[in-house]
């Protein structure tokens, strides 16, 4: 009647109009209007602060693009990758974890040298080892912004009030498991096992002189040497009895959790959190050193984070100038002197000790020299996330005595490995 | 004549007074029926389809028909356990679940003083958030914690590492649930109880019930209405759980408390292999559904209303 044909009229051009909006087409490459978009995490409003600092640096070096940032937390940045690569709404610039690229490597454009020399970068302003940070599968997905590695940190009130050895650059397995026994008392333990990736993965590959994936790229964790390593690390907690069990599958951070909490002397974890651990809240004073050198040498994984072009980028040429900026010498001086991170680019990296403590300085500075020294890109498989998130739950029951090492390693190679 | 030709026009002009009144009661609803079609409707029909395609969160998309479901149920190493301790969970979840908060309920039931001091109490853990209540059962559970330091210091008893002991961290998990949940169906069983008929209870009374035989034959019949309802509510939070298994154990140790809900975020979140949660979660649904159905079907059996 009167009414009818408008009303339903109405309601159909409502639903259309809602279906459509939801049905927004193809990826825009994150790049609408010519705007560059720079994805990134950020754990706190510091970060933020620091990672706006940058953004300033980048858009003087660049005034003819529009560059915006774009911020979520840890975690949630990799869940909003895969929802937003699945949606093909990529930024054009896309931060990436160089321990996670496997995962992502399909999101990102392969960079030529060519593409480098656009961006106002070459190869050799970084850091020995820093650009394996960012290769996968032989292609270079990206440029880093900093480099880490692993060190033993610990706690000198601990050790010292135990009288136990304290750890010295360039010790041995002996060496360590003297400190771990000597530091272990009724209050506290002298280690504490990691359930991270890298944090329990650090000491096995450091005494065997083996990475889980060998030099193939394939899946190698029943090599012998891995896995007597890995039951010696194991046996820490179950035979000599010097490190605490971890509680639950769901403490990635347990090692490093009880060392900053004082109930553990030694803890194993990156250099990205050396600034954190000499100004810890329990209040204790930390030392670091590089890992114990092993019978095959000190075999460290070279970690850190980058940047990366997301395929489907509009302007690619803008994005790579913007690319250039971010790792640029003004926008690494500047990460370096707030001691945010170790920079990639090897001329920033002096800096960084300057903005610590100077009684700390000489330590960290031959902490770092000694760690840094012979280090090696981690190699990683395509399923390297689910061998982690299958191998992590099953640690928990090696540590608590109730499975044996060899055979989880046994069967996450089996499960896994091609 | 004229009598039933009125009548023949009456009943023409209330069907047609009716059908308008229903067009503009369709256009009333249209904003949430377009909300309901857009995040509800639209999303789950999309997932069916994912589910059966090979769905990658980058890259190509290729048909698979039922190749998820085939591999779920075949190949899948954590399906099969991820669906035994959803079904595990349940089945230890709910019966206590409704155990603890009917006899919580039934105490507080008579009006004794500090009655709603009690029942606020009670039902402080249903409010608080899941997260935090999570993690400080964490802390309690742990070697260092509370529950060992006690048992140590006062029984020189050890116990064991609850959560990364492959028997105790379900049965964790369970407790700490069970101390989360209770008092919500307390509460609703607690307003059942209030609303019980006098009369019947009264005449119950004078015949002579009291006590065991009182609860037994006439309070619980006549409550099973709130107790279905609160079956049936139970069932379905109990095999969609997540976040106790998922901070308490991260499902661990191995994968002994591995509900089914966390597969599927692995799967397609941190696996990216969104086709085959997908295919996941329909299974989770048709499970879901089907227990509901079935409860309902047995109703006719145990559930007395009143009319």
């Amino acid at each position: 009647m009167r009414m009818r044909t408008p009303l339903l009229a109405g309601t159909a051009v409502l639903a259309t109009l809602g279906l459509a909006a939801c049905s927004s087409g193809s990826g825009s490459g994150g790049s609408d209007d010519g705007t560059i978009v720079w994805d990134m995490w950020s754990g706190s409003q510091s970060d933020t602060d620091a990672l706006n600092e940058t953004l300033e640096i980048v858009k003087k070096e660049n005034p003819d693009v529009d560059v915006r940032l774009q911020t979520a937390p840890w975690n949630d940045y990799f869940t909003k990758l895969t929802t937003n690569m699945s949606s093909g709404n990529l930024a054009c610039i896309t931060s990436m974890n160089g321990q996670r690229l496997s995962t992502y490597a399909d999101a990102f454009e392969p960079l030529t040298d060519a593409d480098l020399e656009t961006a106002g970068l070459s190869k050799d302003d970084f850091a020995p080892g820093a650009l394996d940070i960012m290769t996968y599968d032989g292609k270079l997905l990206g440029v880093p912004y900093d480099v880490a590695t692993m060190l033993v940190y610990y706690n000198k009130d601990l050790i010292e009030a135990a009288g136990a050895p304290e750890p010295a650059i360039g010790w041995s397995f002996d060496d360590f498991e003297a400190t771990a026994k000597g530091a272990t008392t009724d209050a506290n333990a002298g280690f504490a096992v990691g359930l991270g990736e890298f944090q329990w993965m650090a000491l096995p590959i450091a005494q065997s002189g083996k990475q889980p994936v060998d030099e193939s790229g394939a899946l190698a964790l029943t090599d012998p040497d891995f896995v007597a390593a890995s039951q010696w690390y194991s046996g820490l907690v179950t035979d000599q009895k010097v490190a605490l069990p971890a509680a639950s599958a769901s403490d990635t951070g347990w090692g490093e959790n009880q060392y900053s909490g004082g109930n553990a002397a030694m803890a194993v974890d990156g250099t990205w959190n050396a600034v954190t651990y000499l100004g810890n809240d329990a209040g204790f004073e930390a030392g670091m050193v590089d890992l114990p050198t092993g019978e095959n040498g000190a075999t460290s994984l070279v970690l850190g984070s980058g940047y990366g072009i997301a395929k489907g980028c509009e302007d690619k040429e803008a994005a790579l100038k913007v690319l250039g900026s971010l790792v640029g010498k003004d926008a690494q001086d500047a990460m370096a002197t707030s001691g945010r991170s170790y920079p990639a680019r090897a001329e920033s990296q002096p800096l960084y000790f300057e903005s610590l403590d100077e009684s700390v300085r000489d330590d960290v500075k031959a902490a770092f020299d000694a760690a840094f020294a012979d280090v090696e890109g981690q190699r990683s498989t395509k399923n390297w996330d689910q061998v982690n998130t299958a191998l992590q739950p099953n640690l928990v029951s090696v540590y608590n005595g109730q499975a044996e090492m060899a055979d989880v390693l046994d069967q996450t190679q089996q499960q896994f490995g091609q | 004549m004229t009598t039933t030709s009125t009548a023949g026009t009456r009943r023409a002009s209330r069907s047609r007074l009716s059908r308008v009144e229903s067009r503009q009661a369709l256009g009333f609803m249209s904003p949430a029926l377009v909300g309901l079609a857009l995040f509800t409707i639209v999303p789950v029909g999309l997932s069916i389809v994912m589910s059966l395609f090979h769905w990658p969160a980058f890259g190509e998309r290729s048909f698979a028909g039922l190749g998820n479901y085939v591999a779920l149920f075949t190949q899948n190493p954590d399906f099969w356990p991820a669906l035994r301790n959803s079904a595990v969970f349940a089945l230890l979840y709910v019966p206590l679940n409704l155990v603890v908060a009917l006899s919580l309920a039934l105490a507080l039931g008579p009006r004794i003083r500090g009655r709603g001091a009690f029942r606020v109490l009670f039902f402080i853990p249903v409010v608080t958030p899941i997260v935090a209540n999570a993690l400080v059962w964490k802390m309690l559970l742990q070697p260092q914690g509370l529950f060992n330091g006690i048992s140590v210091s006062v029984f020189g008893v050890e116990l064991p590492n609850f959560l990364a002991d492959e028997n105790w961290a379900m049965v964790m998990v369970v407790v700490m649930s069970v101390w989360q949940g209770m008092g919500y169906n307390m509460l609703i069983f607690s307003a059942a109880l209030e609303q019980l008929p006098a009369p019947v209870v009264e005449a119950a009374r004078i015949d002579g019930a009291q006590g065991w035989r009182m609860l037994r034959s006439v309070v619980l019949p006549l409550l099973s209405p709130s107790i279905f309802f609160a079956t049936v509510m139970t069932v379905i939070t109990a095999l969609q759980v997540f976040a106790q298994p998922q901070l308490l154990t991260g499902g661990g140790p191995g994968n002994s408390t591995l509900p089914l809900v966390q597969f599927i975020y692995n799967q397609g979140f941190k696996f990216q292999d969104l086709g085959l949660a997908a295919a996941a979660a329909w299974v989770l649904f048709v499970l879901i559904i089907g227990l509901t159905a079935f409860q309902f079907g047995a109703q006719k059996r145990w559930v007395h209303y009143e009319h």
